[in-house]
């Protein structure tokens, strides 16, 4: 689903990925970890598209991203985001976020685009709060907003960048439980997150990216239980 | 003889002219300067050069002597009076010109507006494969506009005002007319009071209205 070739992306002559290669099966639920300033980020960021890698090679949903020909657009209608800041549309009802994507990209008729909305709304936990505008609702409840605006445009593959980072403690839990209901489902998932616990449950694999670099990366068990590189034991100390 | 309301129709005559020019310059400022802002904020590096160059020569010189470059110095050395007519080219110069100064204005305004939206809207709209230009209508400009509303009103009250600049340069509008009335009346004092009053009038209301439209966008949208 996602094959990553020695991915470089500089900013300046900052240097912040410095050859990133790996490889996501369709239904694989990857989570990445890191210090901050490492570089995760900037890697989700590069697989939609949102950063123009340097060098190196993407496919991902089965298009090149990294090749100019492909239409950025058709890719990123494959690709999901969710957002550490939620990024909702301010001007907008929670209804109209979630439908604006397929009604205005994918030229969905409306009544189609709100069955649809209305469906992903209950799914994330938010019947009744169609005519709300965000600054309305509480940040548990605007994450999982974002959740549904991504998948109301039928993605493959769904980008997480620390979804979690910005909740106050009660709310994170809902959050990772609609996550955790997409990932049971079977949907290809790339997440960035300090909750262990999530990675730890779902994840299939964990990589650990240091100073651009993936330093190390294995099933969640035994990376957690029995890493091999220094950089991740330094790191796993402090974090869990 | 009262010479106010002798000649009250002569006058309420240029507040019609000065009303004309004044909806004309504001639709077309905003015309301009929503495409120069997003020719500012283009990635095309010549679009942006075009954009500043315009934006910086109309607001590095007075509005006054651009009128007269274009509407009196042009036809000196081009024929534009034939190609538009003799009676044509100055209002048509004139509009034009007021339109592209207070253009320039806007321009800075709309391109302030959309910076000022958070990065995070563009990126999410992005995010949902929106592209450049649903981006920029969808997501965008609705939410820059409402933060535009009072710098534009501020704009448009100075394009009235503006207007009467057009007088020195030969347009009929208030000013003009007023001056046609004081030579033959000598009653200075009430007539340049009574266009005042007039001016006041016409942007005092324009302002209320703009105070009352930007209530009414608070509470249907936020
Ligand atoms: N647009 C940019 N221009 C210049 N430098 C950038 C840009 N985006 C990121 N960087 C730099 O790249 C480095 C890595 O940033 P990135 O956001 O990818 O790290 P991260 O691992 O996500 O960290 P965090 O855990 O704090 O979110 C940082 O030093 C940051 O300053
Ligand atoms: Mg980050």
């Amino acid at each position: 689903m996602i094959n990553v070739k020695d991915l470089h992306k500089s900013f300046g002559h900052n240097e912040i990925l410095k050859g990133i290669s790996t490889h996501v099966e369709e239904k694989e639920v990857v989570v990445v970890i890191g210090p901050s300033g490492s570089g995760k980020s900037t890697f989700l960021r590069c697989l939609n598209g949102l950063e123009t890698a340097t060098s190196g090679e993407i496919e991902i949903a089965g298009m090149t991203l990294t090749d100019p020909k492909t239409n950025i657009h058709t890719l990123r209608q494959h690709v999901g985001m969710v957002f550490q800041q939620f990024n909702l549309f301010k001007h907008l009802t929670i209804l109209e976020n979630v439908t604006i994507g397929p009604r205005k990209v994918k030229k969905v008729a409306q009544a189609q685009a709100d069955k649809v909305a209305r469906e992903l709304l209950a799914k994330v936990g938010l019947v009744g709060k169609e005519a709300s505008y965000p600054d309305e609702l509480s940040g548990g409840q605007q994450q999982r907003v974002a959740i549904a605006r991504s998948l109301a445009m039928g993605p493959n593959v769904m980008l997480f960048d620390e979804p979690t980072s910005a909740l106050d403690p009660e709310m994170v839990g809902e959050v990772l439980q609609v996550m955790k209901t997409l990932a049971i489902e079977g949907m290809t998932m790339v997440v960035v997150t300090h909750e262990m616990g999530f990675a730890r449950e779902v994840g299939h694999r964990v990589i650990f990216m240091d100073d651009g670099l993936i330093v190390e990366e294995g099933a969640p068990k035994s990376l957690f239980s029995d890493p091999q590189k220094d950089r991740t034991k330094g790191f796993l100390a402090k974090i869990l | 003889m009262d010479p106010i309301r002798q000649n009250l129709p002569v006058l309420l005559d240029g507040l019609r002219l000065t009303i004309q020019y004044s909806v004309v310059a504001i639709i077309l400022m905003v015309v301009i300067g929503l495409i120069a802002a997003l020719m500012r904020l283009s990635t095309v590096a010549p679009l942006r050069w075009i954009a500043t160059a315009y934006v910086e020569i109309f607001r590095s010189t007075p509005l006054l002597v651009q009128l007269f470059f274009i509407v009196l110095g042009l036809p000196a050395i081009l024929p534009v009076n034939q190609w538009f007519g003799q009676l044509t080219y100055p209002i048509l110069a004139a509009a034009i010109t007021l339109s592209l100064n207070e253009g320039a204005y806007v321009t800075e305004i709309i391109r302030a507006g959309i910076l000022g939206v958070d990065r995070g809207q563009k990126e999410a709209a992005q995010s949902i494969a929106m592209n450049g230009f649903q981006t920029m209508r969808y997501i965008v400009l609705p939410q820059a506009f409402k933060r535009m509303i009072p710098p534009l009103v501020n704009q448009a009250a100075q394009t009235i005002k503006d207007t009467s600049l057009l007088a020195p340069v030969g347009i009929a509008e208030l000013v003009y007319k007023g001056e046609i009335v004081i030579a033959e009346t000598f009653a200075s004092f009430a007539i340049w009071g009574l266009i005042a009053a007039l001016y006041f009038v016409l942007i005092f209301s324009l302002s209320k209205f703009a105070s009352y439209l930007e209530r009414r966008l608070q509470v249907d949208k936020r």
